[in-house]
């Protein structure tokens, strides 16, 4: 069975392509996404080999949401658009198949046909668009908020509450469905401990720790640490 | 016997004034005359009236007949040139005319066997102090600012009048200094008033001549100019009154007719200055003149000669400028002031009566201008604007959306793809029937539900609509396609950003003689750029139909609402609301 996740913001295109979708029993589809949002949460938890992604969405258009996902994870992307010009240049890079709206069952089963043979992730994508991390969706309980990615001080992940980021003057804390890693490759944060970034502008002075170990200080005057790891990460005190 | 040699007199003397006529007439037909005319005399145009009228001196002496002739002195029209030439000439070429012309008297009048008398004196020194009286006549008017009463007729005949019986005076004084006092009076009995009437009447009739041709000329060389202003500022105004045309204006005026300065404004600004004090008048500074105010509000030309009404400029104490004419740029079509134009002359330098009247011209010139390009200007928005109504009656982006959640829904809700099909059609069958420029707001908002139930199908639950018009604003006439393109961005750059619901509300409040229309959304995320200009064709289509009262203007709360406000007169439609719909 090959797990497909549907990801666009209108309902009645969504229903027609799962509805198209599901006459090949090969395909399951697990989700359907109203926009990037929930997307990102479903696509990091459920773990898609195939996302049909519309480009034309509130907020979060369908290709900055690929600067948010995992690389290293990277499902198969195939574009759903009423735009052309975004599918001839998906089609030039030889990156990602596309699909144009309305979505004609023919062509539809060329594609289904086409992720039949090969499933398999799919790095080339970002390449094909490659975006810098701008804006981050993030949640506070069920509010969406875009949070520019300069105003993270600081990011860590619980192992039971995924990731936390922790922003602007008034140290708000807001959780994000991004893993840390997508940081790591798009964003100026940088790793200080497995389960820690820091974005350098924030850093008043680290302190050298004994062991190894080290402590950053925020003008907030929050403490991160820093683990033997990623020392290197931070020439001046390493 | 007296009243034989009185008639004797008076004949050749009215002859010599014709004589003068023809020859003043054909003065005024050359190049020259505009000299005399000028209100601001420079010395090139006192030399060349010393000459003419030193000449008319001359030729009154010269034309007297030896016949008429009694113990040296002789009835004469000499006084005309030298009274003539001091009015328009001023004391100083008025003094020059007199003893060009006495000088003449005694050189012509004396021989080696009849040597220079007393009554050549006393007619040398009475045709200068006729000059001489006549100038200061000049000098005075000019300082009081009247100087047009120079070309009274009336006027000219008492000046003249009055320096006749100083001419006889002198004679007389002349001939009891000399001890010939009998025979000074007996010569001015019999000379004395047939010279008094002629040389007054003459003087009159001649000066009520240059008048009448000054007039002509005024009005002839400032058509001329305006013309030749209009001609020049053809091009530039057409359609666009605004600073970069009204500067450019305004340059010509002043190189066209050599004033101080010329000024151009809009009812709150100066658009354009050019010529002295440009220093300090700076285009887009507001009015500060309390008379450019006046003339705006009350839409009458306001003169300040300098004189009786000075002009003080507010900006600057020491601005040379001291006489200003202002006169209202009118916009016939909307009967209102749309601004003004000032021309201005230095402290120093008298008002020319030319530039009053080309001042006039020129505003008139200018508003009928300003309305050619009004008219212009609507007649280019209304051919774009059926141009945007054809795009719009296909609208391809809308009718691609539609038919793809037609397409979508038609699979799983056969009946409802049926209906929305129907108001499909009816929003297109709607856009092929305007032929008018205008429509009732009942059409309007049938025309615009037909349009959100499409939009409603595409969203689904993700958009709201609210329409809450008062039933009896129904009629009420609005321009065609007014809200759809408005309810269409909301929808596009509102609403269909948000991750929530979407709603848009359509509210109607009605006014004393108006009504708003405003379109709500609950994006907040209007900005300028996102609108394709948009709502600025729909703001400045309804200004050029009903005035600037009316239009567009928009509010917006960030990320909480936007609302777009059409402010429309009230105007009932004789039709039945629904009549086209």
């Amino acid at each position: 069975m090959i797990r497909t996740i549907i990801v666009d913001d209108e309902p009645n295109a969504r229903e027609d392509l799962e509805k198209k979708i599901k006459t090949d029993p090969e395909f399951d589809v697990v989700s359907t996404c109203a926009n990037a949002f929930v997307a990102i949460r479903d696509i990091s938890s459920k773990h898609p080999d195939v996302v049909f992604l519309d480009i034309n969405m509130p907020k979060i258009s369908g290709i900055e949401m690929l600067s948010m996902l995992d690389k290293d994870n990277m499902p198969r992307i195939v574009f759903v658009t009423a735009h052309g010009e975004y599918a001839i240049e998906a089609f030039k890079k030889n990156a990602i198949d596309f699909l144009l709206k309305p979505v004609k069952s023919d062509r539809l089963n060329i594609t289904l046909a086409r992720l039949k043979e090969n499933h398999q992730p799919q790095s080339i994508v970002t390449e094909a668009f490659p975006t810098d991390l701008t804006f981050v969706p993030c949640y506070q309980g069920t509010r969406y908020y875009l949070i520019n990615v300069k105003e993270i001080i600081h990011a860590f992940s619980s192992p039971t509450t995924g990731v936390h980021l922790v922003t602007g003057d008034s140290e708000q804390e807001f959780q994000t469905n991004l893993p840390l890693k997508v940081f790591d490759d798009n964003s100026q944060l940088k790793r200080c401990h497995r389960q820690h970034m820091i974005n350098p502008d924030y850093i008043k002075f680290i302190e050298k720790l004994d062991n190894g170990l080290g402590k950053i200080y925020t003008y907030g005057n929050h403490t991160i640490p820093v683990s033997r790891n990623f020392m290197d990460n931070f020439p001046s005190i390493a | 016997m007296q009243d034989i040699l009185f008639l004797e007199h008076l004949a050749p003397l009215l002859q010599h004034m014709l004589v003068f006529l023809g020859l003043a007439y054909l003065f005024t037909k050359t190049p020259v005359f505009t000299a005399l005319v000028n209100n601001s005399l420079s010395l090139p145009d006192k030399v060349i009236i010393y000459l003419v009228f030193s000449g008319f001196c001359i030729l009154g002496t010269s034309l007297s007949e030896p016949s008429i002739q009694t113990s040296d002195a002789i009835a004469n029209t000499r006084a005309i040139g030298a009274v003539l030439g001091g009015l328009l000439g001023g004391p100083i070429v008025g003094f020059l005319v007199g003893i060009t012309g006495g000088i003449h008297r005694i050189i012509s009048m004396s021989s080696i066997s009849d040597p220079i008398n007393y009554i050549d004196i006393a007619c040398a020194v009475a045709t200068t102090f006729e000059g001489l009286f006549a100038g200061c006549v000049h000098h005075y008017l000019s300082r009081k600012g009247k100087i047009e009463t120079l070309f009274s007729p009336h006027f000219v005949w008492h000046v003249a009048f009055i320096v006749g019986l100083g001419h006889v005076a002198i004679i007389l004084l002349f001939g009891v200094y000399t001890s010939n006092g009998m025979e000074a009076w007996n010569l001015e009995k019999e000379i004395g008033l047939p010279m008094l009437l002629a040389n007054s009447f003459g003087a009159a009739l001649i000066m009520y001549m240059i008048g009448e041709q000054k007039q002509a000329c005024d009005e002839l060389s400032s058509s001329a100019a305006a013309w030749r202003i209009a001609d020049k500022t053809a091009s530039i105004i057409y359609g666009r009154f605004n600073q970069e045309s009204s500067r450019k204006i305004a340059e010509i005026i002043q190189r066209e007719t050599r004033v101080g300065a010329v000024a151009i404004t809009d009812r709150n600004r100066l658009l354009a200055f050019s010529g002295l004090g440009e220093d300090h008048h700076r285009p887009g500074s507001p009015i500060s003149s309390e008379d450019t105010l006046k003339v705006i509000k009350e839409n009458k030309v306001l003169f300040a000669d300098g004189i009786r009404k000075t002009y003080q400029c507010r900006l600057k104490k020491t601005c040379e400028l001291g006489s200003a004419l202002i006169i209202p740029l009118r916009d016939d079509a909307n009967n209102e002031v749309v601004g003004t134009i000032k021309l201005y002359e230095p402290k120093n330098k008298l008002f020319r009566n030319i530039n009053r009247k080309l001042g006039e011209n020129l505003a008139h010139l200018l508003s009928s201008r300003i309305l050619a390009g009004h008219y212009e200007l609507q007649r280019e928005l209304r051919i774009q604007d059926q141009y945007k109504i054809l795009v719009a009656q296909i609208n391809p982006h809308f009718l691609y959306n539609a038919l793809t959640t037609i397409g979508h829904i038609a699979g799983k809700q056969p009946d409802r793809a049926r209906n929305l099909l129907h108001y499909l059609s009816d929003y297109f069958r709607k856009n092929l029937e305007t032929s008018d420029d205008t429509t009732t707001l009942g059409c309007e908002l049938e025309h615009v539900k037909s349009y959100l139930e499409i939009e409603k199908a595409r969203f689904e639950d993700r958009l709201l609509v609210q329409i809450d018009a008062p039933e009896h604003l129904l009629t009420q006439v609005v321009p065609v396609f007014t809200l759809q393109p408005i309810v269409e961005n909301a929808i596009k750059h509102g609403t269909s950003e948000l991750l929530d619901t979407g709603t848009i509300k359509i509210t109607c409040i009605e006014h004393n003689d108006s009504f708003t229309l405003t379109v709500e959304d609950n994006a907040g995320l209007y900005k300028k750029s996102n609108t394709n200009g948009i709502g600025l064709k729909i703001d400045e289509r309804i200004k050029m139909r009903y005035g600037n009262h009316y239009g567009i203007d928009i509010q917006c709360e960030p990320e909480q609402w936007t609302k777009v406000n059409i402010h429309l007169p009230k105007t009932r439609s004789k039709h039945d609301p629904y009549n086209h719909c």
